[in-house]
């Protein structure tokens, strides 16, 4: 008894965090119950949505509190080694038994980590109720189609998308990096390839702003028979026979257009207690059944070269084609600067495509991006004279204490300093570890630059570059002027839309002889009650150019479908927009209860005194409401200033970071920008001293109000 | 100055009738107060001559012009609310000037009618507070300041006074006279205390229920009620109303009988002014003391009679709660009405109009 316990709480359990759903995730979970079977070992699954899965293993596993295994594409490998947080597959790892790009996907710098699962790539699929042939050509696609109707095309892929714009890049021999690593976005290749897309555009053989949904919705309706995707898309197909190809060689170059190869590999952790079991593990996931399980019932495209001899994969015309489409793709690279290209590459792809900037100047465009985003690192410098600074400051702070209380001793200064201290301690102790402390970090932090890891001390030098826009123009989203006029601008249209619509609203409501009055108070305090990242995702789904009920709408009346997040105008009117719906009842609610305190003899006075409405409104309400109106709109204009959910759910900065106000940029230079925390942080602190300098003036506002 | 002239004044709030139907003619320059129980319609008539409520039906024709569909604003009109209805933002001067203003009076204009009224009004050194600053009667003051500078054709109040203590009260009511004689513009004025209906009206309008009882000088009303109503309503203590059945020369009543007068017959109401009777050891009623009321050295004693209470005046005797009294008619000065008060029949006749 006692024994067989021992052994039960040493049984080994092996933790396995993944980003599957649905099939995969129902394909991963057999093969683990497999291993289970044959091993005794369990296996603890955690399934962690796939964009968070990258910060949470980067975070856990270097506390020991991560899986031992993790399943993730291999493009962040680069980065998982630099946080140290991935082991190698050392001998366990049989380069010839997988598709050899999978495996070259998962080597650095002569080490191979992680066992190759399963690979995607893009590909050409076609429709097999065209009497089409698979063109090998780009002319020959060109021409694929000699007669279209309207609303007809003869491809369609996400344009927009680096991911998609790659291969035809490669095809036009565009090179990614130049001899030094370094990306490179303004070369000939680029522009030629640029043209080619902007042309199928302007031919119409393309559509625009295509989405995922739209390739779908083309496709299924037989509006464009072929298209550009992955394997993923097989199972977006409504019974529509097609097959899958390579995608076409490019007539110009004769080069051919290759996609990039994704590699999902199981990574085994560098903090695992089991390193062999884990090793096992992941390897066990590679083969054999694990990977017939995997894709009968994942649907995934193996990279173990053993299961296309398989009967039922080879059967699948799916798996097979993928095989094909594959030996032609390139690995996507696994470096740090890969994941520098994509942001730059996607500004100058939409750019284009919505016809703001010519293919030629593209280049240049990603290029300054680029440089923005990849700031240099400043200098280091020595933060010594800041420590004795300091430390003199805190000297002096401390002695002007002791003098204050010269010749007296604490304890009679303050004789009840025990009793009120434990007082005052549970506040004290909230405030101190949930805004003094925050606070100190983010001062500090801002004095810093961080690079993978590594945090130097730069001094003044982030704020400086902030405040001279340095790599940008002062005219370019990046820049914090930019971002400083647009928030400002944000802020008081919103203010300004908040405080009428709810003065309107609260004006009409007062009506003591309005039929069914409680039932609208309440209808229109419910924006206000709706968490706001709701209503933010709802009014996102509305402006939505063409599933949204407002284009729907807009259509009804006869006015063209409006593209809100590819201008910055409309981009920026559907953030006020839905933060205007947020926002009124709370002014609403204020003014009403300040409407109803104002005597009705008032307006008789005034009315008997000679006023028409308008100037009742003007000279009795106005003024009369200021003093609670204004405390709410101070409060509503710092509330607004901040308002970071609207901004990135709504809008996302779209277009090209046009409507990113102060807070979001700040996340955005944080999370999607290098993980450039100092930078941030002195974006935080610059938005600190912008709200501090705005209280003092509403300070002054407010105390004229009360004198 | 202008005349003002209501008729068949109508106006409920929804079920609830308030004014029943309302002829009155206002000459110009004259002091009319409007009194009567609370809710008998008085201030809602006022607010249909300001044109803050709208009447059912009949007219409202000021200065020979009918102001039906006419707003306030347009009306030239001047109305003091029981509350005064300063506005809290603006300082004295600024709620004086506020209605020129929006006249678009030239400004030397507004600051000589505002220094003139506050002259009138002993505002002068208030001039720059916010009405929060002002006891009651400055306040009051104020608010009757912001309708004089206006000048218009009929001032309106509604209560002014109804907010102050007594003393303030009093002096008010004399620098109201005094304004009226100065300004010699109509005013229509709504009270509940007769007292100021009395003192400062040059005729009196009574009110019940929404009807217009009685319309004429104070002491005419006092002396010559129509009817039961307006009888008690003037003069304090208000009348003593009596019972009484005409048996040949005789009243009679629940133990008491008087000499008749006048040609009535049968069941009447015997109305007698608690100033005309005195406590007296001998009398026609008699009843225990079960109240005293002494101004000084008279007062009024109230008797609890077989015929109800009495109320009655006494000089210098010294009448204690308790005691057995009598009391004495001081000659002619039976007031009879018909048996339901609907009607007066008969007046003292030294008391002729």
């Amino acid at each position: 008894m006692f024994i067989s316990h021992l052994a039960f709480a040493d049984a080994p359990v092996l933790k396995l965090w993944h980003g599957y759903r649905g099939g995969e995730e129902q394909a991963i979970e057999q093969a683990a119950k497999q291993f289970t079977a044959l091993t005794g070992t369990q296996v603890e699954l955690l399934a962690v949505p796939y964009d968070a899965l990258s910060s949470k293993l980067t975070s856990a596993i270097p506390h020991d509190a991560g899986p031992d295994v993790f399943i993730f594409a291999h493009e962040r490998l680069r980065q998982f080694h630099r946080m140290k947080i991935v082991a190698p597959s050392g001998n366990g790892l049989d380069r010839s038994k997988y598709l050899k790009p999978s495996v070259d996907a998962l080597e650095l710098d002569g080490v191979l980590y992680g066992y190759p699962l399963s690979i995607k790539c893009l590909a050409l699929f076609m429709r097999g109720d065209r009497g089409l042939t698979a063109p090998t050509t780009t002319a020959e696609l060109e021409n694929a189609l000699t007669e279209r109707r309207q609303n007809q095309f003869t491809l369609a892929y996400e344009a927009g998308d680096f991911y998609f714009h790659a291969p035809i890049l490669f095809g036009f021999g565009g090179v990614l990096f130049d001899e030094k690593g370094r990306a490179q976005f303004d070369t000939p290749a680029m522009t030629k390839s640029l043209n080619w897309v902007k042309s199928l555009q302007d031919r119409k053989l393309m559509p625009q702003e295509v989405s995922g949904a739209l390739v779908k919705t083309l496709f299924n309706e037989n509006r464009a028979p072929f298209v550009i995707t992955g394997p993923w898309f097989t199972g977006e197909i409504d019974g529509v026979p097609y097959s899958i190809h390579p995608l076409p060689t490019v007539s110009e170059t004769g080069l051919p257009m290759a996609p990039f190869l994704g590699v999902e590999a199981a990574f085994v952790s560098s903090r695992t207690q089991q390193p062999e079991l884990a090793q096992a593990f992941a390897k066990f996931l590679s083969l054999g059944d694990a990977t017939i399980i995997r894709v009968t019932l994942g649907r995934q495209i193996p990279a173990e070269l053993a299961a296309y001899d398989n009967e039922a994969v080879a059967k699948d015309p799916m798996i097979s084609a993928f095989r094909t489409v594959a030996e032609r793709a390139t690995p996507t690279p696994n470096t740090l600067e890969m994941a520098r290209v994509w942001e730059p590459m996607k500004l100058a792809l939409r750019a284009v495509l919505q016809g703001g900037v010519s293919p030629a100047d593209a280049g240049q465009l990603a290029e300054r991006r680029y440089r923005a985003l990849n700031r240099e690192a400043p200098p280091t410098t020595t933060p010594v004279p800041w420590i004795i600074g300091l430390s003199i400051g805190l000297v002096t702070f401390g002695g002007w204490q002791l003098r204050q209380g010269k010749g007296k001793t604490f304890a009679k200064r303050y004789p009840e300093a025990g009793r009120g201290l434990l007082y005052v301690a549970p506040a004290a102790t909230g405030l101190f570890v949930l805004v003094i402390i925050p606070f100190v970090i983010g001062l500090s932090l801002s004095l810093f630059h961080h690079d993978a890891g590594e945090y130097t001390f730069v001094g003044f030098a982030n704020f400086a570059d902030i405040l001279t826009s340095k790599g940008y123009r002062i005219t370019e989203p990046l820049s914090f002027y930019f971002t400083l006029v647009v928030t400002l601008a944000w802020t008081l249209a919103n203010v300004v839309l908040h405080v009428s619509i709810g003065l309107f609203l609260a004006i009409l409501l007062k009506d003591p002889l309005l039929k069914l009055r409680g039932v609208y108070r309440v209808l229109l305090i419910v924006p206000w009650a709706v968490p706001n990242y709701i209503t933010a995702l709802m009014w996102k789904g509305m402006f939505h150019q063409q599933f949204g009920a407002i284009n729907a709408i807009l259509g009804h009346l006869g006015i063209e479908p409006v593209s809100w997040f590819t201008q910055w105008s409309t981009s920026f009117a559907a953030n006020v927009i839905t933060n205007t719906w947020l926002g009124f009842p709370f002014m609403m609610v204020v003014s009403l209860g300040a409407l109803q305190s104002i005597p009705t003899d008032l307006y008789e006075a005034a009315e008997v005194d000679g006023a028409s409405k308008w100037t009742q409104f003007r000279r009795i309400t106005l003024p009369l409401l200021k003093p609670a109106l204004l405390p709410a709109v101070i409060l509503g204009s710092v509330w607004t200033f901040n308002m970071f959910n609207i901004i990135y759910l709504v809008s996302g900065g779209e277009p090209g970071g046009g409507t990113d106000i102060l807070v979001s940029e700040a996340f955005r230079w944080a999370f999607q920008r290098n993980e450039q925390y100092g930078f941030a942080a002195a974006y935080s602190v610059l938005i600190f001293f912008v709200l501090f300098a705005w209280s003092q003036v509403t300070k002054r506002l407010s105390g004229e109000e009360s004198a | 100055m202008s005349d003002v002239r209501l008729v068949g004044i109508k106006k409920s709030f929804g079920e609830n009738v308030i004014v029943r139907g309302v002829d009155l003619d206002v000459t110009p320059g004259e002091f009319l107060v409007m009194v009567g129980p609370s809710g008998c319609g008085k201030t809602t008539l006022l607010r249909i001559i300001a044109g803050l409520e709208q009447a059912d039906s009949g007219d409202i024709v000021i200065g020979g012009k009918n102001m039906n569909e006419v707003p306030p604003r347009e009306r030239d009109v001047g109305m003091v609310f029981q509350s005064y209805a300063l506005y809290p933002h603006m300082t004295v001067k600024e709620n004086m000037a506020f209605g020129l203003e929006l006249r678009k009076v030239p400004r030397p204009e507004i600051e000589s009618r505002v220094a003139e009224a506050a002259r009138m009004l002993e505002l002068g050194p208030l001039l720059d507070r916010k009405p929060k600053a002002l006891s009651g009667g400055q306040r009051q003051r104020v608010a009757m300041g912001r309708v004089i500078v206006r000048r218009p054709q009929l001032f309106l109040f509604d209560e002014p006074l109804s907010n102050l203590d007594t003393a303030l009260r009093v002096q008010m009511r004399g620098e109201l006279a005094r304004l009226h004689r100065a300004l010699g513009v109509t005013m229509i004025y709504v009270t509940h205390d007769q007292v100021e209906a009395m003192t400062l009206a040059t005729r009196v309008a009574v009110f019940n229920k929404g009807v217009l009882q009685q319309l004429g000088a104070p002491l005419e009303l006092y002396n010559r009620p129509t009817n039961a109503f307006v009888a008690q309503f003037l003069g304090s203590p208000s009348m003593n109303l009596i019972d009484a059945k005409r048996d040949g020369a005789k009243f009679v009543g629940a133990g008491f009988t008087l000499p008749a007068v006048g040609d009535t017959s049968g069941e009447v109401k015997l109305g007698l002014r608690p100033q005309d009777l005195r406590v007296a050891s001998e009398g026609p009623l008699r009843g225990e003391v079960e109240a005293v009321e002494r101004l000084g050295f008279d007062g009024y004693a109230f008797l609890k009679t077989a015929a109800g209470s009495i109320a009655a005046r006494f000089e210098g005797a010294d009448v204690q709660v308790g005691q057995n009294v009598a009391v004495q008619p001081m000659g002619d000065v039976l007031h009879i009405f018909s048996a339901d008060g609907a009607k007066a029949l008969r007046h003292p006749e030294a008391r002729g109009a």
